[in-house]
Formats: C-alpha cells, structure tokens, sequence
C-alpha cells in the first residue's frame, strides 16, 4: 500500500513542495480576489454655483458608489440604464440587488455600525424607513444647493403623486426628508370584466342588486359577491372564487390587507397618530375596541369564502391564481397590471380585466362614528443616502438620486419595463395619456384612473403606521389575524391578544 | 453479543483492508479516542516536542478563536443590552426575564421539539426499514447511490424545488395530494394542520437517507453466526430482529439521532423558503424566531438572549454525543 | 453472502415481508427522485408548459407532464442575461478555497491532537468540535461585525474565512480520526533515519491521503451548499449559486423555469462529486462516528 518506509524522506521532500504550492495558491486567491471590496471611492473636482450644468455633473467623475437595493423590476430597470448615468456623470455605481429581508439585514447592520458600505439605499418606507430613519442623510439642504445640479422641476409636495414624499422622506418629526419618490405600489381592485357580467343576472336574483364594481362598491358588497360565488362553486358550477387575499408569508401583505379594510370604516388606524409621518412613541394601540372586533369578525366571514390558498399566498403567489382564473377579483398591488395584460401568461389579460379603487367602508359596518371611504394603502419606495457618508460622499450620491427620481429616467422605465411612476409630470406625458385606454403599450396606465386620481388622494390613503417597531408590527398582526382565520383564535381573542402584544411591544 | 461481535470479525475481514478497517471490523464503529488504545512512547510529552506540536496547531486554533470566541462574547455582552435601532443601553438580565414572558420564544421551542420528534420519527422508521430492505440486496450499490442523491442538494435548493411542487396553483404534489383525496383545495402550505407537516416532509426526504446509510452501516456489523444460531434454535426473523439486530444497531442509531437534532437546530433553509414560520406562526421554530428578531426587528439584546439559549441547549446535547463517541465500546449498551 | 443461504425461512410471514419489500422500496425511489426528476424536466419547460398540470383525479392527465417542447432557454439566460458563470466561480473558489484552507490547517492540527497528550486536551477538542454545532442563526451578526471590521464583506476571502467557521473543525475532527490510525513507529522510523520532526510529519501524509482527498471534497459539498454565509457576508462581490438562484424569487416575478435551471446548474456538480467519494460519505457525514 502507501507505507514505503525506504524513500519516504525523499518522498516527503515532494510532499513539502505541494503545501508549498498549495499555500501560494491560497495566497493568491486571498489579494486576487481583494480587489472586489465594495468601499465606495471619491474623486472630485471644485465647482462654482457658475460652472456650466455639465461641469456640476461631471464634478465627482471616476468616483464608484455602491447602491444597496431591493430584487425588483425598477432596480433591473435601472441597473439597464446605468451607463447613460455614467456617460452624464462619470460615476460608476454598482448595484446590489437582495431580497427584501436581506436588504433589510445588510442595510441595518451597516447603518447601525456607523459605517456607510452602501452609500445609496433602496428606503421601502415602513420596512427599512421607518427603523432605521435616524441614520439616513437629510437631502433638504442640497435640494437648493447651486454647486450641485437640480431638477428642473424640483422637490417640493407638489411635483410626485399625493403624500408620496411624505411617505418614503419624512419621518417622525417631519424636520428631514431623507428619500425621493422612486417607485409605487398602490393597492387597486382587479376584477374579471366578462365574469362579472356574465354573473349579474343571477347575482341580481339572489341578492337584489347588480354585479358592478364601482367606486362606491362596499365591502359589504366585496363579501356578497365571494359569497356568491362560492356557492355557485360548491354547487359544483364553473366558477372561480370571488375573492382572495395575500395573507401568506409575507408579514407586510398580510398586514396591510387587513388594515385597508378597517381604514374604509371611519379612518380607523391603529394608534392615535398622524398615519402619514408616524411616530416613534405611538403610544396605546386602538385594537381590542368594538370596531377593530366587528372587522376581524368580516375579514374573516370574507376569507371563508375566499379562495383557499390565502396563507400561502404572499402578492406575486396571489397573482398567478389571479392570472391562471381561478380567481375573480383580487386586490392587488398596480405594477402588477402589466403582468395580468400579457396574454402569453394570463387568462386574465386581452381587457378581460378591469381595474378600479379597493372597496368602501360600508356604512352599517362602522361603529366609530367615522367617514365610510375607499381604504387604499401603498408602500413608496425612495432612494436615500447613508448618513454615515462623507459629505463627498453624500454630494456624489444625490446626483445619483436625482438622476433616477427624474421625469425622463422614470418615463422609460414605465415604457420599459413595466415601472410605477411618483412624478406628476410623467403621467402628462402624451404617450402615457394616450396608454390609459387599451390597446395599450404600458398596461400599468391602466390603473392610473383608479391609483393616482383616486385612491391615492385624501381621504382615501391610509400608509400604515411608520414606528420604529414597524418589522416587529408587521408580523405580530400577520400572525395574529392568521392565527383567527385558521380557526385558532376568535375575532375578540384576536383583537385582544394583538393589543396586549402591541401595548408590550411600544412599552405603552 | 460481546463474543460474537470478535468472532465474526476475525474470520470475515482480513485486516488492513483498508485504513478503517486496520482494527478489524467490531471497532468500525469508532470508539473515539484510539489514542487510549495506542498508548505513545512517555517521551513524546518531553518539553521540545510538545512545543513543535503546539506550534503546528497554532494556525487553526488562531483562526477558530478568531471566528469562534470572539462572537461568542459578543453575544453575552449584546444579551445584557437593550439594543434596538440605536445605541444600546445595559439592562441587565432584562433579555431573558422577558424571554420567559414571550409566548412566541416558548413556543418556537415547543414547535422545534415537535419539529425535531416529527422529523426524528419519520426518518427513523423510514431509514431503519429501507436499510434492512437494502441489506444485501442484489443491486444494493446502486439502490443506495440513488437514495442518497437528494442529500447533495443544497437546502435553500430544496426547499424552492419543493415549494414548486407544493404550490396551490401548478405544483405536481398539490396535484397528486388532491388527487389522492389528502387535501382539499388549499394548498399543503396555507393550512396551519398541515404546514408543519410540509416542511417535516422536505427534511424526511432530504435526510432520511443518512439515517439509511448509518444504519446500513450499522447492519452490516450484526453477527451473522448469531442470527443463525437463533435461527437454527427456530427464532423467527421478527424476534431476530428485536433481539439482536436492534440491540447492536442502537449505538448507531444514538449518534444519527444526535446528529439530526443537532441540524434540526443549525440548518433552517428549507423552512425559511417554504413558510418563513407561517402560516399563523404554526412553523416559526426556535431559530425561524431568532432570525426574525435578530435580522427583521432588528432587537440585537433580545436575538443574542435567544441565540444563547439555543447555544447552550446545542452545547449540552452536543457534549452528550461526545460523551457517547468517547464511551469504550464495551461500556456501551 | 453465502452464509445467508444456509438457513433460509419460507413461512409466509417472509414472503409478505418480500413483497412488501418491493412495493415500499419502489414508492420510496420514485419519492426520493421525483422531486430532482421534475426540476430536471421543468428546467427544459416553458414557463406555461411547466405550470400544465391536469383536474384533480385525471390521473390518466399525467402524461401532460412530458407534454412539452424542450429548450434551452432557461440556461442561456442564467449564463447571458445573469451572471451565473461568475457565481459558479464564485462557489467554486469559495467552496476550494476554504475546503484547502481547512484540510491544510485541520491537518496540521488534527496530528498535533493525536500525537501529544496535555492537561485539558479534552476540553479543547471539544471547544473545537462545539464550534461546529453552533446554530449559524445565532453567530451570523457578531461574525458579521467582526468580518466588517476587516473589510471581508462581500469578498471571497471574507467567504471562504466564513466557511472555515464550519470546515475547519470538521477536518480536525475527522483527520484526527486518520492520524490515530497511522501508528507513531513509522514517524519514528524516519526520524532514527535523519528526518526531522516537520519531514516525519510529511511522510505520513501519503498515508492519509485517500481520506484527505475525500474530505476535501466534502468540505466543497457543505460550503457550496450553504446559504445562510453566503447571503450575508458573500453577496455582493462574492454571491454564490444557491444565494443567486434564491435571488430568482423576485417580489413580482418568480422565474421558475431560471429557478429549476440554476437548481440543475448547483446540484448537479454536487451529485456528481456525491457519486466520486461514494464509499467516504457515511463516514464524512457523521462527522466520523460511523465508518463503512
């Protein structure tokens, strides 16, 4: 076998000489690979409030910043169009792109540690806005600085969609806004057109009014139609379920479906606060009282005659049973529209689909006294910069940031890929005008009537409460309601425990 | 069995076969430390020597310390803090008070025993019976290469492939569950009867196969002349079974359960993938918890509590195996 | 084994045990393959042709499973429209790269451990081995901190460090076990011959050397397969293929046909070098308490 005592020394010689080839190639691998550290660098060159337009872009030309942002089609989309920004500036940015859980991780280490890895990051307004707010720059004073170039249109409330800045810039205290408006998603109602009519005649006959989606549809109307058809279906007719919702794995859907509905009765929300700007000591939730009880009791009378894969479902999951039929109605996130309208994927598509604003409150539903109004809640995605940045450093990332927010760059990215725009003047556009109405080249327009012009607006937006504890909210909501709709917990257990669990967890 | 085991040993195995077989056969079973039974020369232990050894161990010792004690400090020193979204402040035992007042931190352990006995359960029989199946069968080579494949997937891979075959809208599985008359329409993850059930399945089909192989391994050291004898005397294969493979699979089969345990603890790929602890926290097992608290609330203090606890628990049932591969053989059961 | 046959029993008891036998083996392989067996298919699927599946109890509907135009479109955008050669590379020095560091490092220590008695030996072992068993979960944020303060986030040096975390005690553990089996007599031998200490070290590595190399490639085995390391200290200069093809999931889009593609393009490589150290597997993924 292998013992050859007699040459083993000089065996052993050879051996000696494979470690040290070994070793060497380890060392290699360790200063090869060194270059790939993800530091940011800086180069800059003086410029005047005088300088040309060109010269204040091209000021930090050769400089690499990194862009921490979330798996989606607006940061694809972007990362597509990356050389233009070069070609402008001279910056080169490297994006990152992570799952939303992961982003969350490597965003709040990194701030947390006072280091700035990631100079610009994707601010998802409660996820990531909402814990971390603190550590993020506050873009107010560049917006007027004239070394920097601007947009020609500005900042200010006026130029995004209604209460966008807001949304994903001001936290708390409101004195900062530390993100621009850079993507959308705004609940919306998708329902089957042709499913619908040809429902309404027997709908009528059994409940006395017609099939029709409206503005002014209630919820009430919402769980009359899922009612319908699921008996139709336990009947053993052809037809998909009536409803279905996103109160899968993903905290945050699950959340928020919840919270529309309960909004659309009187403006309820969970705590006492400006829902808009949040609060970092919300105090004692509203839950437990007799309207957040009624509530769950109808979310969960809805969800009975929903479609059953509601807590597996997470949006995109939802979306697909929407896509394959099975569904007749969901409420879905707008940027989705354009996956519905292509017919290769969807039996939903060829303007089978309509959309229109989530439901109402119905009036008999609210106990508080409140507004009966179109509950609709969204989540804004901003482009920040790391408060842990050099001035150099931050004055090299708002280039960046306002180059991405800009009319031109977002109206590309809706033609291109499907975006969801938060500049008014995009939507002014005449090619965006004329894509409200099929045929369409931006199937995502078709939901502007119903996101931008409506559900958008005061009264109807609600944003969720922006607390530092957002993540942590989230998910004890997700698991609670959960919990009640697989028949753990009643309606008033469910209220209850979600108070104790919210009064403990805000120290209220 | 002590005279049997030696017996058979010496008659079937020539020695030195290969380097694991160099004892002979009854100790492939490794007893851990051999060093007792290769006692070395008294002047190994003179001053020079020992320097020349410490020294070749110096750069691995180095590196685990850098990776291992350090954040193992850390996360005694971030458990007595309250660290939230800014600068911690020292509160003591507060962690773990609160700890025993958290409903979800006691029932991750609950849901991670009941996880860990499920999948245990399962795997057990199911590796236990192939192995005997396999045991010298015509094509036993091969029948084991393919049984072993799924263990090469890595998990975060499995549970995507799985969660494929689960979905409510296209999967193969919900198909052939419905099919079968197991489900109803929901799909296998959106039901809190049957979500934890899922993920046990992924893991079954995942590691049952290092069960088989164990125990397969464990088989092929029953003394054969035994089983005859008892047979010739007109013991039925049944009684066979419980009375003598059993017994001299047991030590075996300790060690695989041990070490399933162990990764029931360490390895949550799969489950992030297929629920993230959902739905209604039916599946959030100790360490699903852990990583919510610790990376999605972002509560540094509270996660290291959590993270120490299921250390320690690790760590006792981790020095309870070693205890088991350091037992002489002849002490064992 | 001839001895088998010298008594064999026929009560029908056995023969029902046969047949049950053949029935349980053959529903247990078609269980335990299916799964890798469709995500082969459906990596060759269009996405719609993947999603076609018939009524629920149409089991003659099967068939429509095979009902499909193969192509390779899925890979072509893995390697064209993603970086997947470049995340293969990635896990591959990775996975190299720390299973050398480990056996280099685990080697040296593992015949210091087997060759030299000291006070607390015990301890230290098994403060290494313990190293082994902590739940990553739970170490991931101090490793994280520690690992910035070196700038080795999101750098392949960082990764393959990061995985010397789990590696490197498993190769002390399981050399250690080798080392005991070479008797100390042929170091003394070389060493009455003229070798010195670190020679007479060397010349026994030939020794070990088939279960070196087989441990080496269960190194790569665990490392290439891990995610949790990889999603957080590797990503970003240094992703990893089972990080990249989790990456597939997109909020908005699920690419499953990429997914199943890139689960193809990481198992396959591992079922592969699964197959090579066939005979070392039991004993690797024990951590050496059983051996075949």
């Amino acid at each position: 076998m292998f013992y050859k005592p007699k040459n083993a020394i000089y065996k052993s010689v050879s051996r000696r000489r494979f470690m040290e080839l070994g070793g060497s190639a380890v060392t290699m691998l360790g200063t090869g690979a060194l270059g790939i550290g993800m530091n940011s660098t800086m180069m800059s060159t003086r410029v005047q409030a005088q300088s040309s337009e060109d010269a204040k872009w091209k000021q930090f030309a050769g400089s690499k910043l990194v862009f921490l942002s979330e798996n989606t089609p607006p940061s694809f989309a972007i990362r597509d169009k990356i050389k233009s920004f070069y070609d402008l500036t001279g910056i080169e940015v490297e994006i990152l792109t992570d799952d939303l859980p992961v982003v969350q991780q490597k965003a709040g280490i990194d701030l947390r540690s006072g280091n700035a890895d990631y100079p610009l990051q994707y601010v998802q307004d409660k996820p990531i806005g909402a814990p971390f707010a603190d550590f993020y720059a506050d873009l107010s004073p560049m917006f007027g600085d004239d070394t920097l170039p601007q947009d020609p249109e500005g900042y200010g409330d006026e130029v995004w969609y209604d209460n966008f800045l807001t949304a994903c810039g001001r936290y708390y205290d409101g004195a900062k806004v530390i993100a621009l408006p850079y993507d959308a998603a705004v609940a919306c109602t998708f329902y089957r057109k042709d499913i619908y009519e040809a429902n309404s005649k027997a709908f009528e006959a059994e409940y006395g009014y017609a099939m029709e989606y409206t503005n002014d549809t209630t919820w009430k109307n919402v769980l009359d139609f899922a009612t319908y058809f699921k008996a139709r279906k336990a009947a053993g007719e052809d037809v998909p379920y009536g409803y279905a919702q996103h109160q899968g794995t993903f905290a945050w859907t699950t959340q928020l479906d919840i919270q529309r509905m309960m909004f659309a009765h009187g403006r309820w929300t969970d705590f006492d606060i400006d829902d808009k700007i949040g609060s970092k000591t919300p105090g004692k939730t509203k839950w437990g009282d007799e309207q957040s009880v009624l509530m769950l009791e109808k979310f969960k009378a809805l969800a009975d005659v929903s479609h059953p894969d509601n807590l597996a479902n997470g949006t995109l999951e939802l979306n697909t049973v929407y896509q394959s039929g099975n569904i007749a109605m969901q409420i879905q996130y707008h940027e989705f529209a354009a996956s519905i309208e292509d017919e290769k994927t969807s039996v939903a598509g060829g303007g089978r689909t309509a959309y229109a604003p989530c439901p109402k409150g119905a009036p008999e539903w609210i106990l508080n006294g409140g507004e009966a109004v179109n509950g609709t809640n969204c989540g804004i995605g901003g482009i920040g910069i790391s408060g842990n940045a050099t001035e150099e450093i931050k004055r090299a990332a708002y280039l960046f940031a306002i180059w991405s927010t800009s009319k031109q760059n977002q109206y590309e990215v809706l033609s291109g890929l499907g975006g969801t725009p938060t500049r008014k003047s995009v939507l002014a556009l005449p090619d965006v005008v004329a894509a409200r109405t099929r045929p369409t080249t931006m199937p995502n327009a078709l939901t502007f009537d119903a996101v931008y012009d409506f559900g958008i607006k005061d009264p109807n937006f609600v944003l969720g409460p922006k607390i530092p504890e957002a993540n942590e909210y989230h998910s004890i909501i997700a698991s609670e309601t959960q919990k009640m709709l697989s028949n753990a917990q009643t309606p008033a257990e469910t209220a209850s425990s979600v108070q104790s669990l919210l009064d403990s967890l805000n120290d209220a | 069995m002590t005279s049997g085991v030696t017996n058979v040993s010496v008659a079937q195995v020539p020695p030195g076969t290969s380097l694991f077989r160099a004892r002979g056969t009854s100790s492939d079973i490794e007893a851990r430390p051999i060093t007792a039974v290769l006692p070395l020369p008294v002047r190994l232990n003179s001053a020079a020597p020992r320097r020349y050894y410490l020294y070749l161990m110096a750069p691995a010792i180095a590196v685990l310390a850098f990776i291992s004690l350090y954040p193992f400090v850390w996360l005694i020193v971030m458990s007595l803090q309250d660290v939230g979204v800014g600068a911690g402040e020292w509160v003591g035992l507060k962690n773990y008070t609160r700890l025993f007042n958290d409903v979800r931190f006691l029932e991750g352990w609950v849901l991670l025993a009941q996880y860990s006995a499920m999948c245990l359960a399962l795997q057990l029989s199911i590796g236990l019976l192939l192995a005997v199946i396999v045991n010298g069968a015509r094509w036993e080579k091969f029948l084991v290469t393919a049984l072993l494949m799924p263990m090469m997937m890595a998990p975060a891979v499995a549970g995507l492939v799985w969660l494929f075959l689960y979905n409510g809208t296209f999967g193969w599985y919900h198909w052939l569950f419905q099919s079968l008359g197991w489900l109803d329409s929901g799909s296998i993850l959106s039901s809190t009867d049957t979500a934890m059930l899922a993920i046990v399945l992924v893991d079954v089909w995942q590691w049952t196969p290092l069960i088989t192989l164990i125990a397969l391994a464990g088989l092929k050291r029953v003394p054969q002349d035994q089983l005859e004898a008892n047979m010739v005397d007109g013991a039925s294969p049944l009684r066979n079974f419980f009375a003598i493979t059993l017994p001299n699979l047991y030590p075996v089969l300790l060690i695989a359960i041990m070490l399933r345990f162990m990764d029931n603890f360490r390895f949550i790929d799969a489950a992030l993938v297929l629920t993230g602890g959902g739905p209604a926290d039916s599946t959030k097992i100790l360490p699903i918890y852990l990583f919510e608290v610790a990376f999605k609330f972002f509560k540094l203090g509270r996660g290291a509590a959590i993270a120490l606890t299921l250390l320690v628990v690790t760590i006792i049932l981790g020095k309870l195996l070693v205890r088991i591969f350091e037992k002489p053989k002849s002490e064992r059961v | 084994m001839a001895s088998r046959d010298v008594v064999q029993y026929k009560s029908p008891l056995v023969v029902a045990f046969k047949i049950f036998s053949v029935i349980f083996l053959t529903v247990y392989l078609i269980w335990t393959l299916l799964p890798i067996f469709v995500m082969f298919v459906s990596s060759f699927k269009d996405l719609l042709e993947a999603f076609n599946i018939p009524e629920v109890g149409d089991w003659a509907g099967v068939t429509v499973f095979f009902d499909f135009t193969p192509t390779l479109k899925h890979y072509h955008s893995l390697f064209y429209d993603n970086n997947f050669g470049e995340y293969m590379a990635n896990s591959l020095i990775a996975a190299g790269g720390s299973a050398v560091i480990a056996v280099t490092f685990g080697s040296m220590a593992a015949y210091s451990l087997s060759r030299v008695e000291f006070r607390g030996k015990g301890d230290l072992f098994f403060w290494i081995i313990s190293t082994r068993m902590a739940p990553v979960v739970a170490v991931m944020v101090p490793l994280y901190a520690i690992f910035r303060s070196f700038d080795l986030i999101g750098t392949l040096p960082g990764l393959i460090l990061a995985y010397t975390t789990f590696n490197l005690p498993f190769a002390i553990w399981i050399l250690k076990g080798f080392f005991d089996n070479v008797p100390y007599s042929i170091e003394e031998a070389q060493m009455v011959d003229g070798a010195t200490r670190f020679q007479a070290f060397m010349s026994i590595l030939p020794l070990v050397a088939p279960g070196i190399a087989a441990f080496i490639v269960l190194c790569i085995l665990f490392a290439w397969n891990d995610f949790l390391f990889a999603a957080i200290i590797g990503s970003g200069g240094a992703k990893t293929l089972p990080v990249a093809t989790r990456e597939l999931v997109q909020p908005q889009n699920i690419q499953w046909g990429a997914i199943m593609a890139a689960g193809v393009v990481t198992t396959l490589p591992m079922m592969l070098l699964g197959l090579v150290i066939r005979k070392y597997l039991v004993t690797g993924m024990t951590m050496g308490a059983v051996k075949e």
